[in-house]
């Protein structure tokens, strides 16, 4: 099937993480660009050939945008605004279950919480970081998950990121941060993403 | 076991950068007559230098979005009678000392090639 200027504007933008600045301007000057050419006489492939691959062109403007690592001291404060929220949602329900049903609530409630709140919050994890790069925590103190050329993670890259989380071995994970020149976990390394200084919007 | 080769520098890397960094001052010279846009550009470039400074339009704009962050460049928009609008950039005061600077330096880069490759060509 042949791609048609939109669908290559599209590509261009899905490869850039949501928080790039000026993704509207860059996708209305592809745009425009092509319509010019396409008005000069020129055929569509050619002007896309000219333009590159979409994951290509993405990555060139992502170079011209410097990453920084976030840093560890505002990662772990956004870790625990993460795991603070789903928290402070699941006391009150658990509460309200020991007050309906008493101390036998207790066991399964606290089980819940754990495990049926854990898988969720991890499901939520790696979803959020996947579509927009950020959780709601990552958001509020301004950082984003990015691949390490700058572009946008995979979902399967969101996973891989998050496994240790899910097999109990978080802490290990994370040690390696200390270490490593761009601030990185072990499974972040292995998923080649990390996490950076969100850009300034527009 | 055989000693490991020694590192080679990142030539691709460098090659890069240097194609780059000219891109950049031809682009800032160019718009240091007036304003123009994308497309407008690269015609431009390609004309003016016979075309042996023929750029792809893929390399064009990453470079252009950079010199607008950097603040080297202002744009506006504006959308002729056919209905696409187009993106004009124009130098900055920033965009102009950078310019003096970078041919400053392009300039003493290109005597000191040229002056090396002379006194080689020269019998000794």
């Amino acid at each position: 099937m042949t791609m048609t200027a939109d669908d290559y504007v599209t590509n261009v933008l899905n490869a850039m993480p949501a928080a790039t600045p000026r993704r509207a301007q860059i996708a209305a000057e592809l745009r425009g660009h092509i319509a010019e050419r396409l008005e000069s006489g020129q055929p569509l492939e050619t002007i896309l050939r000219g333009l590159g691959a979409p994951a290509q062109l993405a990555a060139s403007y992502l170079s011209e945008v410097p990453l920084a690592s976030a840093p560890l001291g505002a990662r772990a404060a956004a870790k625990l605004a993460d795991v603070c929220l789903p928290v402070a949602m699941a006391i009150p329900i658990v509460l309200l279950g020991w007050l309906e049903w008493g101390n036998a609530f207790l066991p399964f409630g606290i089980a819940i919480m754990f495990g049926g709140g854990g898988l969720l919050f991890w499901i939520y994890t790696v979803v959020a970081e996947w579509q927009s790069g950020q959780t709601v925590g990552k958001r509020l103190f301004g950082m984003i998950v990015v691949r390490e050329d700058g572009a946008r993670i995979s979902g399967g890259q969101a996973v891989v990121r998050q496994l240790p989380v899910l097999f109990q071995f978080f802490w290990i994970d994370v040690l390696f941060a200390l270490f490593t020149e761009r601030r990185q976990r072990a499974f972040e390394l292995l998923s080649k993403t990390r996490v950076v200084v969100a850009p300034r919007p527009d | 076991m055989s000693p490991e080769p020694p590192a080679q520098p990142d030539r691709k890397g460098n090659d890069r950068e240097l194609r780059r960094g000219s891109l950049e001052l031809a682009i800032l010279h160019l718009l240091s007559s007036g304003e123009a846009y994308g497309y407008e550009i690269v015609s431009k470039l390609t004309a003016r230098t016979n075309g042996a400074l023929e750029i792809t339009d893929g390399t064009l704009y990453p470079v252009l979005y950079r010199l607008e962050r950097a603040g080297f460049v202002n744009v506006r928009w504006e959308t002729p009678g056919r209905g696409v609008p187009r993106k004009y950039y124009d130098l900055t005061e920033t965009g102009r000392a950078e310019l003096a600077r970078l041919t400053r330096e392009w300039t003493m880069f290109a005597k000191a090639m040229t002056d090396l490759l002379r006194s080689e060509e020269e019998p000794t």
